[in-house]
């Protein structure tokens, strides 16, 4: 009995002291149900303020490579319009100093979000190892360090690659500054043009023309993979389609069609060839087999059916046709079944392009006279313009599909004077509108893949 | 064994009602209020909630205005008419004032007494749209298109073409309307007001650098728990969702963007009030881009 009755007491206890715990628990419960919660639904587009500082070395030519690489990523994350490198005047904390770790303090002062350090040496062999970390001032974390080993000519798209990294970690989506464009470089009085294919790095730099202008050329389009460009010329005063070889410099045309051929584009893989063919004042959509050459018709209207562009899967694709009365955008599955028209908008709609990332459609627009560069959603929605201009025409997507470059063309003047074109590239959000920098005027640019 | 049993149901049901309904004991501090303050910043956001400037109203007032400017240029002669108008220096707020005295003479008085309160606000709002005739458009989004300035022109037109039947309405008519456009369109007190939480949302979206053109920006919802100084500064900050924050690079671009907007030194101290440092000692702030797209 008691035993029993100790039992009972001992058992009260621990339910009091149960209860109590539970109380506890719920009391807390019910003040975490409490906590403060408050909505941010607005915010600025801003460029994150980023310093980064030149690439420490130990001999001359490695301090010199550190200034010219810094500057080379600095340029890149500036031209995105989401970074905005501050003056290295204003940095407190010297390079070397910063070698053991950064002191935040220093950078929070002058206003840097994001901070960028590096090295580069001459290693064993003759070889360049670059290396840079990237610091979160804020959190005082180091977000990505890595190092790079290559040869000394290569200090460039070491550079880019860098800023690539940068712009990826901290946008969340692949860099664009690692490619090459290539584009149509014009010359000559309006009426009499030379045409010649050319091709530089995304900043403008290395530039080199690919052909002598003998023939007319127009539309070249990267292969995504890299090595080739697939083309219009008119050699012979024959439009045809063609492959160029960047590395060989060989061309060949593509196929043996009875009628002009035109608006060639690479499939995503790289393996096909899709394009238009113009027969008896019609044009339809081909798609041609690299490997094997074989050729399949996919449109089958009297209407002109062009400018054909994959969508990343393969999937789908998407053309101008003028089978509604006007010419607006369709689209279609990859077998040419299934075609339904995306485009309801007023004007004419031309030259659609399929974002790498598979979410839009990038397109020219005529409406009133006025030439506009816009994107829409696949299924037409939401379209936006985001330039305008007497001819812009032309859209490629950087291969992260963040950007649009197109060319614009100024009115010719009555003397001939004027005609000036030039490339610009404009963000999705439609700010910051760039010029790309070309020795003469250019036309209908190319975007390339990521260069691995 | 039995009387274990009733104890454990007992306590059980005592913790379950407690846990149902709460302590009794546990001292409710006032909410953080939402109640407005007044201030005189006009926020850019909050120009889209201003009215759309009305010219009629004023423009039917200026014959009874010139009535009531008279007296002082009264020293000058007789034709005192035209010359009032010159001296202000915005005619438009030189007039409004007198505009309600004249009216509540005659009759309706009802009516001037709910003017006189829209009018400073309304002054305000007229300034600024005219030198920014972008902001409502540019606010809907941070996306831009070019179309849109293309198509501003139209409105106008719409808006001069809506002007010219009104002006056959009675000064009554006008009035009635401008008054009920008013209270429909416009809430003068949100124009105005910023809400201690209102406060700190505007503190934050200065520091906030929005993922503008990531790919589906407008799914991205990020949480933030926040641990707070009662100075107002931030002590620990962390993302919630974790998981997502390792496997979605685009979330963890757009979650460590908002953690750098909380941690911004601009932004710290946030402008809290510190009687109630009890309430937001602890919270969680969820920034969602999705309206801004």
């Amino acid at each position: 009995m008691m035993v029993s009755e100790g039992l009972l007491h001992r058992r009260g206890w621990r339910i009091l002291l149960c209860s109590l715990a539970w109380l506890w628990l719920v009391a807390a419960g019910t003040a975490a149900r409490a906590e403060l919660r408050i909505d941010i639904t607005q915010g600025t587009v801003e460029p994150l303020p980023i310093a980064i500082t030149d690439f420490v070395g130990s001999a001359a030519n490695e301090i010199q490579y550190g200034r010219d690489i810094s500057k080379v990523i600095a340029d890149d994350l500036e031209r995105s319009g989401l970074f905005r490198p501050i003056d290295k005047r204003a940095f407190i904390q010297t390079a070397i100093a910063l070698q053991t770790l950064p002191r935040f303090g220093d950078w929070r002062v002058i206003n840097a979000q994001a901070l960028v350090q590096g090295r580069a040496q001459i290693v064993e062999g003759g070889q360049l190892r670059i290396e840079f970390r990237l610091w979160d001032v804020f959190a005082e974390q180091q977000m990505v360090g890595l190092a790079y080993v290559t040869v000394n000519e290569n200090w460039r798209q070491v550079a880019h690659i860098i800023a690539d990294a940068v712009y990826k970690r901290i946008t969340g989506e692949d860099g664009y500054f690692n490619t090459r464009i290539v584009y149509i470089s014009e010359s000559g009085p309006q009426n009499r043009r030379v045409k010649r294919l050319a091709i530089m790095d995304q900043d403008g730099e290395n530039h080199k023309f690919l052909t002598e202008g003998e023939a007319l050329v127009l539309t070249p389009r990267f292969s995504p993979t890299l090595q080739e460009i697939t083309y219009l010329s008119f050699y012979g005063n024959l439009p045809r389609v063609y492959i160029f070889n960047i590395d060989t410099g060989r061309q060949e045309v593509l196929g043996d069609f009875p009628g002009m051929t035109f608006a060639p584009r690479f499939s995503p893989d790289g393996k096909k060839v899709i394009m238009s063919m113009a027969k008896d004042g019609n044009s339809e959509i081909y798609i041609m087999d690299l490997r094997t050459r074989a050729v399949r018709q996919l449109t089958f209207h009297s209407a002109i059916d062009t400018s054909p562009s994959y969508s990343p899967d393969s999937r789908q694709i998407v053309f101008n046709s003028d089978r509604g009365g006007t010419q607006q955008l369709y689209i279609m599955e990859s077998s040419g079944r299934g075609v339904r028209r995306i485009s309801y908008g007023k004007g004419r709609y031309a030259t659609p392009v399929w974002s790498p990332r598979g979410d839009l459609i990038a397109f020219t627009k005529i409406l009133g006279g006025r030439f506009y560069i816009g994107v829409m959603r696949v299924d037409g929605s939401g379209e936006r313009l985001l330039a305008e201009d007497f001819l812009v025409e032309a859209p490629t997507w950087a291969p992260n599909g963040r950007v649009l470059m197109y060319f614009r063309q100024e009115r010719t003047t009555k003397d001939g004077r004027g005609g000036r074109s030039r490339l610009y590239s404009i963000d999705l959000t439609g700010h910051n509108e760039r010029e790309i920098l070309t020795p003469i005027d250019a036309s209908d640019p190319a975007w390339s893949p990521i260069i691995r | 064994m039995r009387d274990a049993l009733v104890y454990s149901v007992l306590s059980h049901a005592v913790i379950m009602v407690i846990g149902y309904f709460g302590l009794p004991y546990i001292q409710r501090e006032p909410a953080l209020t939402d109640t407005p303050i007044m201030v005189e910043i006009v926020n850019v956001s909050e120009l889209t909630n201003a009215p759309p400037p009305k010219p009629e109203p004023e423009k039917k007032p200026e014959p009874k205005a010139e009535k009531k400017p008279p007296p002082p240029p009264k020293k000058p002669p007789k034709t005192a008419a035209p010359p009032p108008p010159p001296p202000a220096k915005d005619p438009e707020i030189a007039a409004l004032p007198p505009e309600p005295k004249p009216k509540a003479k005659p009759k309706p008085k009802p009516k001037p007494e709910a003017k006189p309160k829209p009018k400073p606000i309304r002054k305000l709002a007229k300034a600024k749209p005219r030198h920014k005739p972008k902001p409502p458009d540019a606010f809907t989004s941070v996306l831009k298109t070019v179309e849109k300035l293309k198509n501003r022109p139209p409105p106008e037109k719409k808006k001069k073409e809506d002007k010219k039947p009104e002006k056959k309405e009675t000064f009554e008519q006008q009035m009635a309307q401008a008054l009920m456009s008013r209270t429909a369109r416009h809430d003068p007190l949100r124009a105005l007001a910023i809400s201690e939480i209102d406060l700190v949302r505007q503190q934050i979206k200065e520091c906030w650098s929005l993922p503008a053109g990531a790919k589906e920006a407008e799914n991205l919802s990020i949480e933030i728990r926040m641990a707070m100084n009662p100075d107002g500064t931030v002590r620990q900050a962390r993302i919630l969702d974790q998981n997502r924050l390792q496997s979605d690079p685009f979330f963890r671009a757009a979650a460590e963007s908002a953690l750098r907007a909380v941690l911004n030194p601009h932004c710290n101290p946030l402008k809290l009030p510190p009687e109630k440092y009890q309430q937001w000692q602890n919270m969680i702030l969820i920034f969602d881009p999705r309206d801004m797209f």
